[in-house]
């Protein structure tokens, strides 16, 4: 048996135990007393060879990439040898070299008897150990024996075993109240680095966590407020890497307001999916630096707002401006390598190479003297018509277009793409009163 | 020209140092380069291109005109080539899709984002030239200071991406840290004059094509009525687009149907 005792700092306990379950299943708390409480004892007898031996092994689960290194930790032979060790380490004494030195004070069934036993000269284990045992029993309670037996191996441990949870939940205090939303980024960003400790050992990625806040008015301005407030944050691709979750985070809590002063933070995780772990290559054109695509296009739709970055969408129909359709990048799951199918499925014969490559958002209504379009000077026009008639089955103004498209000419602007409307029934050509209206659609460059 | 400045010269062509040129010959580009599609301006540009990793600045008097007949050719290529987007930050009109499809460049490979305000377009502008996966960055910029300029600049020259910052013509009597910029302007021909570049200065205005081969035809035939019309001068010829009478008895007769 081989017993490692540990003590990390206060805020980081649970991700410390996440992150020793990677090495041993068999990792517990200690208890509170002796000023080690959240000290953590794991048992390596059984997983050591794993890891290439004892010394590798330390050497791992001592320098963790996102948590801060221990206090203090120990090493013995049984879990309250490591704990008395951590104790001595922390006091800042050093270990004496045989267990029977060790003072009784570091030995948590003994704390409470120290200054009797003080009295009769009893001041390490060895001296304790030396006592009769029926005496010691009757006089303090078989537990302290029992407690001794377990440190020297002579008696088999009891201990509860740290699980895994199976989604994570935590809770942090905020260091001080929380007045607008982008002063929960320090505490949210320590509660990312804990949940990358429990992906990792979990072997999951993640793809949607929920950041709740707790506020500390019941009521403001005589309108009652909700306990807490939600944020949450979703991303494409799963992923183990904190980076661009922070980022993702730091943009949205930007964004977000708080309804009253805030003084906890939760972080849960919402979806994840078992992770296949990150594809590394030596090839020189894989070694593309930079973020990826998807997370680009998250990080711009949580600061612009989601429908100032879009893709284009072909669809099957004959009125320009529904030829394609704007949609918000963040709602496709690839958006570059969506299918090409859609794009050849509305392709009309040869009538694209006519079309211009600008197009306005809305048709700009033109002037017309003389019976002739006007913008910016007269327009001449250089194509025959191209007739389009077709939207009949859509209610409302906008669904019927009757057109006769032109290309035309400005001296200023260059070719324009123009249309006049056609009226819907015959009977109305023949009326002087109506006047033939012409809309500039699109620009020539 | 004297033996000794001769012989200086090719000693400064043996030294072939990247940043280091004669005044009357272009920069041996130190960086890549994507050719533009258009001959006539790749015989001056250094390089023979579009440089990569570097602002190409564009000054025009109308923010959307002429910039697919300019840019076209070459940012098919750059979608041919990557798999990511071309990034429009701030377009002054919406780019219609089937018609770029049809002069070659995939539509579904345009990625569009709107900013309200100058700042959040010169972050987006960044952000995405930052990204890995993006082919091409093309930002309408009119209001934006030197300082932000050279931060694009920057920003281009790490990652190595295309980039084009469009802005109006009075801008150019200010100071840019592009290496190349570019005035267009013309209506019935694409009249670019190469403002500053590594290399001598150009005096001379480079004709271009204002519209492509196909709309050309189109509307020559148009003009001449059912003649067989004139390939119009200094059009690029592309195998498949020869104009014949059928040709462009089909082509007249899809925009009349």
């Amino acid at each position: 048996m081989h017993w490692i005792a540990l003590l990390p700092l206060e805020e980081e306990r649970m991700a410390w135990s996440w992150h020793a379950l990677q090495f041993t299943p068999r990792v517990s708390q200690a208890d509170g007393c002796g000023g080690t409480g959240g000290a953590l004892l794991l048992e390596i007898s059984a997983s050591h060879r794993l890891w290439g031996g004892r010394r590798a092994l330390l050497r791992r689960l001592l320098a963790p990439q996102a948590l801060a290194a221990p206090r203090a930790w120990a090493h013995g032979s049984s879990a309250w040898t490591a704990l008395a060790l951590l104790r001595l380490k922390l006091r800042g004494e050093s270990g004496p070299g045989v267990r029977d030195q060790l003072p009784l004070d570091t030995l948590s069934a003994a704390l409470a008897h120290v200054d009797v036993l003080a009295r009769t000269g009893c001041r390490t284990w060895g001296d304790l150990r030396a006592l009769p045992r029926a005496g010691v029993a009757r006089r303090f309670g078989a537990a302290l024996l029992d407690a001794l037996d377990c440190a020297y191996g002579e008696r088999p441990e009891e201990h509860a075993w740290l699980v895994l949870p199976d989604r994570f939940d935590l809770k942090v205090e905020l260091p001080a109240l929380a007045i607008s939303a982008p002063e929960l980024m320090w505490s949210a960003a320590r509660l990312l680095t804990q949940l990358q400790v429990w992906l990792q050992a979990r072997q999951r990625g993640l793809l949607a966590l929920q950041l709740e806040w707790t506020l500390d008015l019941r009521r403001l301005n005589g309108v009652a407020l909700p306990p807490n407030e939600q944020l949450v944050v979703r991303t494409a691709q799963p992923s183990q890497d904190m980076g661009h979750m922070r980022r993702l985070v730091s943009e949205h809590l930007a964004r977000a307001t708080l309804a009253a002063p805030a003084s906890d933070l939760a972080l849960r995780t919402l979806e994840t999916t078992p992770w296949a772990g990150a594809n590394k290559s030596l090839l020189p054109e894989d070694q593309v630096k930079g973020e990826r695509l998807h997370e680009l296009i998250e990080r711009l739709s949580a600061r612009l707002g989601e429908g100032a970055v879009l893709v284009p969408k072909a669809q099957a129909d004959h009125r320009p401006e529904r030829m394609q359709r704007w949609q918000a990048a963040r709602k496709l799951q690839n958006p570059t390598a969506k299918a090409k199918a859609d794009a050849d499925a509305t392709r009309h014969g040869g009538a694209e190479a006519a079309y211009p490559p600008w197009l306005l958002p809305t048709p700009l209504p033109l002037e017309v003297h003389n019976e002739k379009p006007h913008y910016h000077g007269p327009l001449r026009l250089l194509s025959r018509e191209q007739r389009v008639e077709t939207g009949w089955w859509d209610a409302g103004p906008e669904g019927l277009a009757l057109r006769d498209y032109f290309i035309a000419r400005s001296e200023e602007a260059g070719l324009l793409w123009i249309y006049r409307e056609r009226l819907a029934s015959p009977d109305d050509e023949h009326r002087r009163d109506v006047q033939t209206r012409w809309f500039l659609q699109g620009l020539y460059a | 020209m004297p033996a000794a400045v001769l012989s200086r010269n090719t000693a400064l062509a043996a030294l072939s140092l990247p940043d280091v040129w004669c005044a009357d010959q272009l920069a041996q580009a130190p960086l890549r380069t994507l050719p533009t599609g258009h001959a006539a301006l790749d015989a001056q540009l250094p390089g023979g291109g579009w440089p990569l990793g570097a602002m190409v600045e564009v000054l025009q008097s109308f923010p959307a005109q002429h910039v697919w007949q300019l840019l076209l050719p070459g940012l098919a290529q750059a979608a041919q080539e990557g798999a990511g987007p071309v990034v429009l930050v701030d377009a002054p009109c919406i780019p219609f899709g089937p018609s770029l499809h049809a002069l070659g460049f995939p539509q579904e490979r345009l990625l569009c984002v709107r900013a309200d305000a100058s700042a959040a377009a010169l972050w987006a502008a960044e952000q995405a030239l930052r990204c890995a996966d993006v082919a091409a960055v093309l930002a309408w910029l009119p209001q934006v200071r030197g300082t932000d300029l050279r931060r694009l600049h920057m920003a281009a020259q790490q990652q190595g991406r295309l980039l084009f910052v469009f802005r109006a013509l009075r801008a150019q009597h200010d100071a840019s840290p592009a290496p190349l910029r570019l005035s267009v302007e013309g209506v019935d021909v694409l009249r670019v004059r190469v403002r500053k570049r590594r290399g001598p200065p150009l005096e001379i205005p480079i004709d271009l094509p204002a519209h492509h081969t196909r709309l050309a035809a189109l509307l020559a035939v148009k003009r001449k009525g059912a003649a067989l019309p004139a390939q119009a001068p200094g059009a690029r010829t592309r195998p498949g687009a020869i104009p014949s009478r059928e040709k462009n008895h089909a082509l007249d007769r899809s925009v009349a149907a």
